[in-house]
């Protein structure tokens, strides 16, 4: 093996918005590796698949100024190329004296060679003697190779909100103001808008107010050590690493944890180049706002994370980072403090404000808020959620007072919406709604209903906590899909920018965890009912879409429950209109997912469905005709699992018909020539598949 | 520090540093880059360096002069450097230095924030400057203005003048500021924030939420529309139409802040207002184009 070297590349630019720096990153790796693959010059080791995924991923070197790329084992250059090159026949280049003819001297001048280094060999494959020149191709060193594709390299990354800035046409991210390219201790001269490569960067901001002079990177290997000289620790990971241990520290000093949030994490290490979390804190008073209130407020306004005590109440307290190691003066300190109470200030204007006026008044409001062109207004699509609560209410409950509450609760629902504190802080709606309310003195099943209205969030969020906040999530979610779909609004692919299938799965998840015997076709035609003439598409043709839709939603859930495959496909077959049934069928048929008499049975079942495929069975099983002992045996059993409605008996009924079944097949002939004895024997299986499909459908138990 | 005191410093500093000190734009507006001065010069080839205060009426934010961040009306220190120079995050923070940060004891960052003015047709890629948890500057490439590319590209710096007075003096209510001090014979007065805007903040804030006659404004909007056009149309005159543009701008924020645009009308309001300062750039532009000299250094900038 050849001699092999690291790479270096590091694009110094003005501050890289944080959720461009990993896509970024990643991007330029792939189309690093992708080159050195082109050009043979592959890092010892790594390989590239035919999608491009490398096999060694590079260190995550990335901060708010920083895009850098560490390659090891470089080769110092390609390895030499030898080819052979085949000539007219050695007859035509030499004549009877033996000198060179015409045609023989323009083959050793096309490959730039002297005629003598000609040589006259029969390669495979021909008759006879040929002219054969060998020419060795010298490998290219890599840093001319790099030098050459690097610039096209850079401009050619795919930046999702490119800028120009100066005079230059050139796009990036960010303006570069520095580039550090070494290959080994080499300098890789390179340019890019203007700026050419060197051996030294940049370190902190802070750093070079005391050290004018750019900080020289002697080798690939010193380069983080020699950038933390320079106030910068320049991996991600290790970035985020010393945040979280902070964290927990600082946290635990103060009697408290931090209330968990990964990605406001993963925010904070994207965001400074030196981590240094602080702890500050804010007055008491301002605990009386609801706790999601100062949670998002924090977050959004000032990323800093809240502290909560054992029995989840916060702490008059915040930590933030800083991008330098310290606060000599606590000003950092106390300007994050200063900012948070103006802040919070804020929030309490808004939260006082709101509360002037009943949520009730913001009604009429809804009228102005569109919820969809074709849908309408938020007013609308209210009075659209009431019918269904309405609907749906009265099948769950018979308690009047009950369902005067659930329409209440979905009459407020959206009244949030024009608050000053969500137009604030959006991803508050509901939750203070719900928060009015109950300030409101709201009975605590509907402002908790109209808190929870939007559970589960994601697949990791819990449904609501009430059955009213799960009727209220059920059929807002309801509104949203059939609406949507019944103005052509449809998921497909990789578009769903309404998050159909989300509210969806949000739907399905209520009806599994509830139990509520409400069939997705019976709720998917209620609620196309109360979408009416709003609806631009045909609705036969919209149910069925959405049939469809829910099936596959119903086949998630399936999945995200953890059943296998084999149970989920099978019981999935045999019907989902009622999913708490589906539901004990698949816990049932879990049970016996490992019994080696299903596997038979899956035979048996695939045999039957063959045999009746082209047969329609008669209207009466005449059983009495049946004589042959494996046929009776079999005609016992059904009547055994016909009788049963226990499903676990049942299923062990099934397990037990796997012998039989065998024996039946391999003794009976079913399409006898008996006319009358083969209509029977065809109802007897016909009849099984009945039973089966009682539970599942065991041709696709595999 | 006063606040006389602050953008007397910021003034000199860009004055030093090339930039002609310009002075506000005698109309209502809601920030600094509706000047005239940032409008039209960040559009063309030429160089064009300017900074000034501009007073920014936001009446939406009136809060009757009772709280004590937010404000109908606040300054802005505005600075355009086109073509944006290598250096101007280094120029950007030695401005902050010479108020008297000293960065040895605080924390700054540049957070993304890319800004965007719907009525202007203008958008650019930058940033928050934050120091020390506290938005105090909004830092902009300029990439279009009135619907049209900035070749060059200029950087907009804008100073939130009032925060950062607060901020650099521990104040926790703006109306306690001190803009200045008045030397008599009899001795010498300070004079705060709120002595000074304190009574307007109440009157703008009533006006624009309570006052404003909307029939009013809804006709005047759409008269400063037609007479925006009328100008541009028939006399090619992109100056006194782009007033009207910009009366129409502070109009609607006036009807929005009464509660008379609904969410469907909005996107439509802002864009004739957007319309007719497109079409003022452009008449700019070809404006320019006419009278095109080639540029040197030393010779005529953007106006």
């Amino acid at each position: 093996m050849s001699a092999t070297r690291t790479f270096l590349l590091e694009l110094h630019c003005e501050e890289i918005p944080a959720r461009f720096l990993e896509p970024l990153h990643f991007e330029f790796s792939q189309a690093l590796f992708k080159f050195f693959d082109r050009e043979s010059i592959l890092p010892v080791g790594a390989t590239v698949s035919a999608t491009g995924f490398v096999s060694d991923p590079l260190p995550d070197f990335y901060s708010p100024r920083k895009l850098a790329w560490r390659v090891k084992g470089l080769p110092t250059s390609q390895s030499d190329q030898t080819e052979t090159q085949v000539g007219p026949p050695q007859r035509m280049c030499v004549d009877e004296a033996g000198k060179p003819t015409i045609q023989g001297l323009k083959f050793a001048e096309k490959w730039g060679v002297d005629f003598g280094t000609v040589r006259f060999e029969q390669p495979a494959g021909k008759k006879e003697p040929c002219a054969v020149v060998t020419l060795t191709k010298r490998g290219r060193p890599t840093v001319e190779l790099l030098a050459e594709a690097l610039p096209a390299l850079v401009a050619g990354l795919h930046v999702p909100k490119a800028m120009r800035w100066g005079k230059s046409d050139f796009e990036f991210v960010r303006p570069i103001r520095n580039i550090l390219c070494l290959f080994g201790e080499q300098v890789v001269p390179i340019t890019v808008d203007g700026v050419a490569a060197t051996d030294t960067t940049w370190g902190h901001r802070l750093f070079h107010r005391q050290h004018p002079e750019p900080v020289r990177i002697a080798s690939p290997g010193g380069y983080e050590a020699a950038l933390e000289a320079a106030g910068i620790v320049v991996s991600l990971d290790v970035r985020r690493a010393r945040i979280a241990q902070q964290l927990e520290q600082l946290a635990a000093e103060a009697g408290g944890r931090v209330v968990a949030d990964a990605e406001l994490l993963d925010t904070l290490a994207e965001i400074v180049e030196f981590p240094r979390i602080l702890r500050g804190d804010f007055p008491a008073n301002f605990l009386e706002l609801p706790k999601e209130v100062l949670v998002t407020s924090l977050r959004e306004h000032q990323k800093s994370f809240c502290i909560e005590n054992a029995m989840g109440e916060l702490l008059p307290c915040f930590l933030t980072a800083a991008n330098r190691p310290d606060d000599p003066e606590g000003f950092v300190k106390a300007g994050n403090e200063w900012v948070l109470k103006a802040r919070l200030y804020d929030a309490r204007f808004f939260f006082a404000e709101d509360r002037k006026h009943p949520l009730s008044d913001r009604l009429e409001k809804l009228k102005a808020l569109t919820f969809q062109r074709e849908l309408g207004s938020y007013h609308d699509k209210t009075g659209r959620v009431v019918a269904l609560v309405k609907a749906l209410a009265t099948r769950l409950s018979g308690d009047d007072d009950h369902i005067n509450r659930a329409l209440e609760a979905a009459r407020m629902a959206k009244c949030d919406l024009r608050t000053l504190m969500v137009g604030e802080f959006p991803e508050l709606q509901g939750i203070m709604g719900g928060e009015y309310l109950r300030h409101e003195g709201a009975p605590a099943e509907v402002w908790m209903a109209v808190k929870e209205q939007y559970r589960p969030v994601g697949a990791d969020d819990a449904i609501p906590s009430t059955p009213m906040g799960c009727l209220l999530s059920l059929c807002d979610k309801l509104d949203t899909v059939a609406g949507c779909f019944a103005v052509g609004l449809i998921p497909s692919g990789s578009k769903d920018p309404l998050a159909l299938r989300r509210a969806g799965q949000g739907i399905v998840r209520i009806l599994w965890e509830m139990g509520w015997e409400l069939s997705p076709a019976d709720l998917i035609n209620t609620a196309l009912a109360v979408v009416g003439a709003r609806a631009t598409r045909p609705q036969a043709e919209t149910a069925e879409a959405l049939l469809t839709f829910f099936r596959d939603r119903v086949a998630y859930q399936l999945e995200l429950a953890g059943f296998a495959g084999s149970v989920r496909r099978s019981a999935l077959a045999a019907g989902w209109t009622n999913l708490a049934d589906l539901k004990t069928r698949c816990e049932n048929l879990s049970l016996f997912s490992e019994d080696s008499r299903f596997a038979s049975l899956a035979q048996s079942a695939k045999r039957i469905g063959n045999i009746l495929k082209d047969e329609v069975p008669g209207d009466q099983f005449q059983a009495a005709l049946l004589v042959e002992a494996a046929e009776l045996d079999l005609l016992g059993h059904l009547h055994r699992v016909e009788a049963q409605h226990d499903l676990i008996v049942t299923l062990n009924n099934l397990a037990e018909l796997a012998d039989p079944l065998e024996a039946f097949f391999s003794s009976v002939m079913v399409k006898c020539e008996d006319q009358a004895l083969r209509a029977a024997r065809l109802s007897l299986l016909h009849r099984l598949r009945q039973a089966f499909l009682r539970v599942a459908d065991f041709s696709l138990w595999q | 520090m006063h606040i006389q005191e602050l953008i007397l410093r910021l003034q000199r500093f860009w004055a030093d540093r090339g930039c002609l000190i310009g002075q506000p734009y005698d109309l209502e507006k809601g920030a600094g880059t509706m000047n005239p001065l940032t409008f039209f010069g960040a559009l063309g080839p030429k160089p064009w360096n300017v900074a000034y205060v501009e007073p920014s009426r936001r009446p939406a934010d009136g809060r009757y002069g009772e709280n004590p961040f937010r404000v109908y009306k606040h300054l802005q220190f505005q600075v355009i450097l086109k073509p944006s120079p290598a250096r101007v995050q280094e120029l950007y923070i030695e401005s902050l230095e010479a108020m008297g940060i000293d960065f040895s004891k605080h924390d700054l960052r540049f957070e993304e924030d890319n800004w965007e003015s719907p009525t202007l047709g203008a958008w650019g890629v930058g940033w928050q400057v934050v120091l020390d948890g506290m938005e105090i500057s909004q830092f902009t490439y300029f990439q279009q203005v009135g619907g049209l590319d900035c070749r060059p590209v200029s950087a907009e710096l804008t100073y939130g003048i009032e925060r950062i007075c607060m901020f650099l003096g521990g104040y926790d209510n703006i109306f306690d500021l001190v803009h200045g001090e008045v030397k008599t014979d009899d001795g010498i007065f300070p004079v705060t924030y709120g002595q000074m805007r304190q009574r307007e903040e109440f009157e703008l804030s009533a006006y624009s939420f309570e006052h404003a006659d909307i029939e009013l404004h809804r006709t005047l909007f759409d008269a400063f529309e037609k007479e925006g056009w009328r100008l541009l149309k028939d006399h090619g005159h992109f100056l006194s139409a782009y007033e009207q543009a910009l009366k129409m701008s502070h109009t609607f924020n006036v009807l929005d802040s009464r509660g008379a645009v609904s969410t469907t009308e909005r996107p439509g309001v802002i864009k004739r207002v957007r319309d007719l300062a497109s079409g003022c750039a452009k008449a700019f532009l070809e404006h320019e184009e006419g009278a095109a000299l080639p540029v040197e250094a030393g010779k005529g900038g953007a106006k």
